[in-house]
């Protein structure tokens, strides 16, 4: 059974926040706004975090895309009282069930990263967007808990093109919005338990980290660490 | 004066029962007003979304957990001082054993209201049980939660009935109201008392463990978060179990004592006093727990916990961290120490302005920064803010200590106090741990409930009220005793203002004569 997982280059990451529209628009992840965002009531699946570093003449701002980390051991599915957020056996995506949803947040609270949303209204887009909207991902009503769901209906898609042309699922056929936007390529996604594929190998790379590891919830989103060559001061 | 005391407080068994009494109908009707308004609020909040309360990312639970955790502790403060009575057979406490269960049951209910309003999806309520997930503490709570709401109202049944029996004989003309409160229930032979008593002695001893299991299971749903830190901590249940008490018993003399007030019902001063005095030793454990848990804290210095703390001390809320310390610990224990060990005022102001240069001096080594400094802007040296605390304090220890206020007032706003604080407590439990810490640098967005969250909170306390007001017209407050003699015909000269009185209300209580004869009654 695949188990699939990401790889991101913080080294190549630039911070374009390109996989951030991506996932938006695959998503159909309604828009924010200035209020909203003050208020904290934003939606991004997908999101490149600033963190600062350093005191004026040395600053440097890094960027890291935080998205759900699809944990192996995932809080978030532990405490759901219905069983609304699960943990998929066959893809080891952690995913949501809308209609099962009671909206009480609790998974929201229990998510060290806090990377689940709340619809705290009902999604609105501008008129014409409504035509564009992706007809694979359905659009949540309001109250309901929603957050990355490794583009999960493009697996279905893959699956049935590769049984099409009766071969297997191969490394590459089945890629999430955020990586196929990527325009540094920082983004690698794959099965990692298939020894052949680019992110497996690419997560034992000895700059591979994960978010909150001592937290024991196993994350399959691996971060690789920027190289430290040029540091000022070991020059 | 203790005597004197009691002696006013001498209505009849059965007095404030279907008694027009004024003052709860001008009581009731603003009551109602805002249970209305705020099944408004909800219908907005449902159709609308959860959008019209002031939660947000991080800060996805507010008001209604607090007020949950909250109601949940008082109702099973409650419960335990009842089963004091019917378990462990404390005889002193049965004249406030039936107000603390009618205060279980009206606090259960808000806690269930508050946890219903925070879940957006009543019509998908079922789910939690079609879908169940066995590792999710909502679904042991709600098992738990209602399993302790049906044992409280049998608890409060089988704990009532015999008086509702008493009642048809004495007022006749509604009869059918009480059979139909007693379920139909007609017997009060000796035999069946007895059986009673057996009744409730097992019902107060499941209530008491499903009270416990309640509030544990409370404080798991926060305590077994290992996401956010200060509430994944051992101590969580414990700490709950120790504040359910403290806030139930503080409720409960605080209603005893308005009540006794109010409708002149027999408790003694005796009782209040000694209710006051568990509580004393309560807060003191409280005051135990809290510190445990902060030296923990600041001694591991945990650097995500430290945040939390650093939140709840110095944040937007500290306020509530403060208040709870110095008005609801520190405060209602002087308070209860003057009153209860009779410690003279004089000694206390003594001894606390010799303390005030000593208060004021560490403040000044130690350079502490002006307390509140938001609020009272930092013109001044700390020092000074700290003595003028000091000697607010002590002015209003003075205030609230004096003689004439008479004992059950005193204790009453201590004990009132110890409940504010306990709100504080619970706000500072639930609320620093979802505001104060993120792994992810995300902007500091914190939480303010907003009007509507505010007003449909007030609807829940006034539904709470409601259930209150309807029991207090119904039934009897205080359980009759048997092995008494007679009450005495009341005397209604000494009671000043309008009585709203019926023909049978004047009569004197005979029950215990025609007694026999109720065995034969059946049918109208
Ligand atoms: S990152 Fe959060 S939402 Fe995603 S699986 Fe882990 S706990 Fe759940
Ligand atoms: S908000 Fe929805 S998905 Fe999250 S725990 Fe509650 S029911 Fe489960």
């Amino acid at each position: 059974m695949p188990r699939y997982g990401m790889v991101i280059d913080l080294d190549r990451c630039t911070g374009c926040q390109a996989c951030a529209v991506a996932c938006k628009v695959e998503n159909n992840v309604p828009f924010s706004s200035p209020e909203l965002a003050l208020e904290g009531r934003t939606i991004a699946w997908m999101q490149v975090l600033p963190f600062y570093e350093g005191e004026f003449p040395e600053a440097r701002t890094r960027f890291m895309p935080a998205l759900c980390n699809h944990c192996e051991i995932p809080p978030c599915v532990t405490i759901c009282p219905t069983s609304a957020t699960y943990l998929s056996e066959e893809t080891g995506i952690v995913a949501q069930i809308y209609p099962r949803c009671i909206g009480c947040r609790y998974c929201a609270v229990a998510c060290p990263y806090t990377v689940k949303f709340f619809n705290w209204f009902k999604p609105k887009w501008p008129e014409p967007m409504v035509a564009g909207l992706n007809p694979d991902v359905s659009v949540r009503p309001k109250s309901v808990i929603e957050k990355c769901t490794f583009c999960s209906h493009r697996v279905v898609k893959a699956r049935e093109r590769a049984d099409g042309e009766k071969r297997k699922l191969k490394d590459g056929d089945y890629q999430t919005a955020c990586q196929e936007v990527c325009p540094a390529k920082a983004i690698t996604f794959g099965d990692l338990d298939d020894p052949e594929s680019r992110v497996a190998a690419l997560s034992k790379s000895p700059r591979a980290f994960r978010f909150g590891e001592d937290l024991g919830t196993e994350p399959k989103v691996y971060y690789l660490r920027e190289g430290e060559w040029d540091v000022e001061r070991e020059r | 004066m203790s005597n004197a005391n009691d002696e006013r407080f001498n209505a009849d068994w059965f007095a404030n029962v279907l008694r027009r009494d004024t003052r709860l109908l001008v009581a009731a009707v603003p009551l109602v007003i805002l249970v209305l308004s705020a099944g408004f609020v909800y219908w907005r909040q449902f159709t609308t979304g959860m959008g019209v309360t002031g939660l947000n990312r991080p800060s996805y639970w507010g008001l209604y957990i607090v007020n949950c955790v909250f109601f949940v502790g008082v109702s099973a403060g409650g419960i335990l001082i009842a089963s004091l009575v019917h378990a462990l057979g404390v005889k002193q406490f049965r004249s406030v054993a039936r107000i603390a269960e009618l205060m279980a049951i009206s606090c259960v209910v808000m806690a269930v209201t508050s946890l219903f309003v925070n879940l957006c999806w009543p019509q998908r309520m079922h789910f939690i049980l079609l879908y169940a997930n066995v590792s999710s503490p909502i679904l042991w709570d709600m098992l738990n939660v209602s399993l302790y709401f049906f044992i409280s109202l049998a608890y409060g049944y089988f704990g009532t009935r015999s008086d509702l029996v008493r009642l048809m004989s004495i007022k006749p003309r509604h009869a059918w109201l009480f059979r139909l409160m007693a379920l139909g229930y007609t017997d009060v032979s000796p035999k069946a008392l007895k059986r009673d008593d057996i009744i409730l002695r097992v019902m107060a001893v499941a209530g008491l463990l499903a009270a416990v299991g309640m509030h544990s299971v409370t404080a798991w749903i926060l305590g077994l978060t290992k996401a956010r830190p200060g509430w994944f901590s051992a101590i969580m249940a414990p700490l709950f179990i120790v504040s359910a008490a403290v806030s139930g018993l503080a409720l409960l003399i605080v209603s005893v004592v308005l009540i006794r007030r109010y409708l002149r019902v027999r408790i003694k001063d005796e009782v209040i006093r000694r209710l006051a005095q568990i509580l004393t030793f309560l807060v003191l454990a409280l005051g135990y727990f809290l510190f445990a848990e902060m030296l923990t804290v600041f001694y591991g210095k945990e650097p995500a916990v430290l945040e939390v703390f650093e939140t709840m001390m110095h944040g937007r809320y500290a306020v509530f961290f403060w208040g709870h310390l110095l008005l609801g610990l520190i405060f209602p224990l002087l308070l209860f120490g003057v009153v209860l060990a009779g410690i003279p005022r004089r000694w206390v102001i003594i001894g606390g302005l010799t303390l005030l240069p000593i208060v004021a001096g560490i403040a000044f080594v130690f350079g502490l920064a002006m307390p509140f400094a938001k609020v009272v802007g930092d013109a001044l040296p700390g020092w000074v803010g700290y003595a003028a605390v000091w000697i607010v304090g002590l002015a209003l220890l003075q205030a609230c200590a004096n003689e004439r206020l008479g004992e059950d007032t005193r204790l009453g706003i201590a004990a009132g106090l110890v409940v504010l604080g306990i709100f504080a407590e619970r706000w500072n439990i639930v609320l620093p741990s979802l505001m104060g810490h993120s792994a992810l640098p995300l902007p500091g967005v914190s939480y303010a409930p907003s009007g509507l969250e505010l007003l449909l909170v007030a609807g829940i306390y006034a539904m709470g009220a409601l259930v209150f007001i309807v029991a207090v017209y119904l039934l009897p407050l205080v359980e009759s005793e048997e092995d008494e003699p007679p009450p005495p015909v009341p005397d209604r000269s000494g009671i000043e203002g309008p009585r709203w009185t019926t023909i049978e209300d004047i009569k004197p209580p005979r029950w215990p004569e025609i007694k026999p004869r109720w065995t034969e009654i059946k049918g109208p």
